[in-house]
């Protein structure tokens, strides 16, 4: 006996967008839910729990950002937001107001699937982190002795490189905005500063990347923020 | 019937009143002679000269003093009916009647002169106040012009001419039917206009008249001449009247900077309201084209990971559409950001950062489009942090890269490498292929410009015009040239500008 695969919910008004979206997941074994408005999608949100919802930015009927705080007041299931790309701040007001990812059209199945498999793992895991110890690329972390190893050998990083690079690791696979890694970096007074968050995102990439020009990890959302990539 | 010549008539009809007026007196007393003490008549006939004074001014007043005097001479001194006098005493008598009635009559006119020039002005204020309600109201040039024109003739009976200037900067006659305006006065408008200080001249018409030129003195700049044209004999009367023209002109400048202002207004109103119905369309074509896009990409790309697989050719198909798709999004994401760039409505959202980030994400972002020639990035060490909306930027070199890559033969690589100038980072793009043709070059960034006409690799032309429009935005300049050694080049420029103090970081070294 099997178990029943995840959940999850789609928030689509366009049919033929749901048609390929539902193959594609129910080709990994996940139970699809549609609707095509955003109210409907808060209901259904609501009476089924689903474990994860993928909500399209451009419904009629829609302002995201009402979507994602109403759907925060009560759960913190993930939401992965599908979007055009010119509308850079719909997306980081939907991503502040507490979405968790986000995928701009037309967007390539393989992308979708795997956004949906990490924010599904992240979700499991219940924001704990999976262990102490943590590895990507040619890098060790080791959280609780505060030991950075490249190669094997020690990397040295200034305190608040350390904690970016905490927070980071903390949320990966997921959108952080500038907004919020400022605000858990360098506090609430610095969420303007962008300019910092971006020189301190260039010295992770120098110390940690092979190409930092080229990043494999520390990847930008152009004009929204950063995503950490395993 | 001339002004003059019934002046000339009522003042006759004046001094035979006074004369009247004493001989009445005369007759009046004449039957009292007997009982009438002679101080007192004399006292009858000052009442006289006193209210002719009073009545009908210097001349006949004076008039009437010596008639009086002569009445009372003839009549009441003794002895009677003789001009005769036999005491000396009654020419006191006489002397102080005369200074009665003219010190009388002197403040009587002095009063009733003030009365009048009280009167002349309230009527003048009131004029004045019509005239600011009816410019108060005005909504047109033509109603300034208007207003202006009925109270300076009611007023001054003056013909009235209102220059503005156009668009030029050179001066006009307002009015549907404008009126002619002779060469020398135009010349002096001319003057007036650009010193901003009144002058008087010749007939504005080229007539015998003279003219005032008054500037209408905005409270940002000047806004106009007003000339004001009288006859030949009354430049004195015009002279006299100027603070109350100076009053008109400053009027008349406030009505015309209120419907200049007006105007403006209306005009960014009808800006803003189109701009929000571009942008409105525009988004909604994006997002109405994006959709059918996005269901063609997402339908092949799962088609393509179908299980059990697609007989290869059928795979290649599928793969073959599902790049199409891709393709068109681009091109269609160029012509939106192009249409909204030549729209003008594209606001920066520009910010200091580095240029490895946005260069990194454009390589991330093109992904396949580079179709496998790698991209070699050389950057300074100590590259300062640039200003630039990265979004937009973004843009740019993926268009550049993905040009460079589809003119590239083979694998080979494409170059990207930037300098700092002394005002501006300089960053190049270069690839491996045949270059730019020659005659190409100046022109390769105009809209829908391409290498050859029909040349099998596809492409458009918008792709390189929005580089060349996003970096004209941030203040940089853009050029393509076909290096020595081969291949071509796109170079472009953005400036230095200031980059934002960085702190410094404490660090004691807690994570070694």
């Amino acid at each position: 006996m099997t178990l029943p695969g995840p959940l999850v919910l789609v928030v689509e008004d366009e049919v033929q967008i749901r048609r390929f979206v539902r193959t594609a997941l129910e080709g990994e074994g996940c139970r699809v839910a549609e609707v095509e408005t955003m109210a409907q999608g808060l209901i259904e949100a609501g009476t089924r729990k689903p474990d994860l919802v993928i909500l399209d930015l451009g419904l009629p009927d829609g302002d995201g950002v009402r979507f994602v705080q109403d759907l925060r007041a009560w759960s913190s299931l993930p939401v992965l937001i599908l979007s055009a790309r010119s509308t850079e701040s719909d997306k980081i007001g939907v991503l502040d107001a507490g979405a968790d990812d986000y995928l701009t059209k037309p967007f390539a199945v393989g992308e979708l699937l795997a956004r949906v498999r990490a924010l599904l793992r992240r979700s499991k895991l219940g924001g704990e982190a999976e262990s102490p110890l943590l590895r990507f690329g040619d890098v060790e972390v080791d959280l609780t002795r505060r030991q950075i190893l490249r190669q094997g050998l020690p990397v040295h990083l200034t305190p608040i490189e350390y904690r970016l690079l905490s927070v980071m690791l903390a949320n990966a696979g997921k959108v952080m905005t500038h907004r919020h890694l400022l605000r858990e970096v360098w506090g609430p007074s610095y969420v303007e500063s962008n300019h910092y968050l971006r020189i301190y995102v260039g010295h992770l990439r120098q110390k940690l990347e092979q190409d930092p020009t080229q990043p494999q990890h520390f990847l930008t959302e152009t004009g929204v923020g950063y995503r950490f990539q395993n | 019937m001339s002004i003059g010549k019934m002046k000339h008539e009522r003042a006759w009809q004046a001094h035979l009143l006074a004369a009247a007026a004493c001989g009445l007196t005369a007759f009046v007393a004449s039957p009292l002679r007997d009982r009438l003490d002679l101080a007192n008549t004399a006292m009858l006939f000052l009442l006289t000269v006193a209210l002719v004074a009073v009545r009908l001014g210097r001349g006949p007043a004076i008039l009437a003093a010596f008639c009086s005097v002569a009445l009372f001479d003839f009549f009441f001194v003794p002895p009677h009916l003789s001009f005769a006098v036999s005491d000396v005493q009654y020419l006191v008598t006489f002397a102080v009647m005369l200074a009665v009635a003219l010190i009388i009559s002197h403040l009587t006119t002095g009063l009733a002169n003030q009365a009048r020039e009280a009167k002349a002005r309230e009527r003048q204020t009131h004029s004045l106040y019509e005239l600011a309600k009816a410019l108060a109201g005005a909504v047109t040039q033509a109603q300034v012009l208007a207003a202006s024109e009925n109270f300076l003739s009611e007023n001054l009976h003056a013909e009235t001419m209102l220059l503005l200037p156009s668009a030029m900067e050179t001066l006009r006659v307002a009015g549907a039917m404008p009126k002619s305006i002779s060469l020398a006065a135009e010349y002096t408008a001319r003057l007036v206009y650009g010193s901003g200080e009144a002058a008087e001249g010749e007939d504005s018409a080229g007539g015998e008249g003279h003219s005032l030129f008054l500037p209408l003195r905005g409270s940002t700049r000047m806004r106009g001449v007003l000339v004001v044209s009288v006859g030949c004999g009354d430049l004195e009367k015009l002279r006299h009247q100027r603070p109350l023209l100076l009053a008109v002109a400053s009027l008349m400048a406030i009505a015309i900077e209120r419907l200049h202002f007006v105007e403006v207004a209306q005009a960014s109103q009808l800006q803003v309201a189109s701009e929000r119905l571009r942008s409105s369309i525009l988004s909604a074509l994006s997002h109405d084209v994006r959709t059918p896009l996005t269901v063609m990409y997402g339908l092949a790309d799962s088609l393509a990971l179908t299980k059990p697989a697609l007989p290869a050719s059928a795979q290649e198909t599928v793969i073959a559409i599902r790049e199409q798709a891709l393709r068109l999004n681009n091109m269609v994401g160029n012509l939106l950001d192009m249409a909204r760039l030549q729209a003008g409505q594209v606001s920066l959202r520009k910010e200091w950062q580095p240029l490895e980030e946005v260069i990194g994400a454009s390589i991330k972002l093109l992904g396949p489009g580079l179709q496998g020639h790698p991209v070699k990035v050389s950057l300074p060490a100590d590259l300062p942090m640039l200003e630039f909306d990265a979004v937009l930027m973004e843009r740019v070199f993926c268009n550049l890269l993905e040009n460079a890559a589809k003119y590239s033969p083979g694998s080979t690589d494409i170059d990207l490498h930037a300098q700092a100038r002394d005002a501006t980072i300089e960053i190049t793009i270069c690839n491996a292929g045949a270059g730019f043709p020659p005659a190409m070059l100046p022109r390769v960034f105009d809209l829908f410009e391409r290498g050859c006409v029909e040349s099998a690799v596809p492409g458009f032309g918008v792709g390189l015009a929005i580089c060349h429009a996003i970096v004209e935005a941030h203040g940089g300049a853009i050029h393509a040239f076909n290096p020595k050694s081969g291949g071509s080049c796109v170079c472009f420029t953005l400036p230095r500008g200031i980059p934002p103090q960085i702190e410094g970081e404490s660090d004691p070294g807690e994570t070694q």
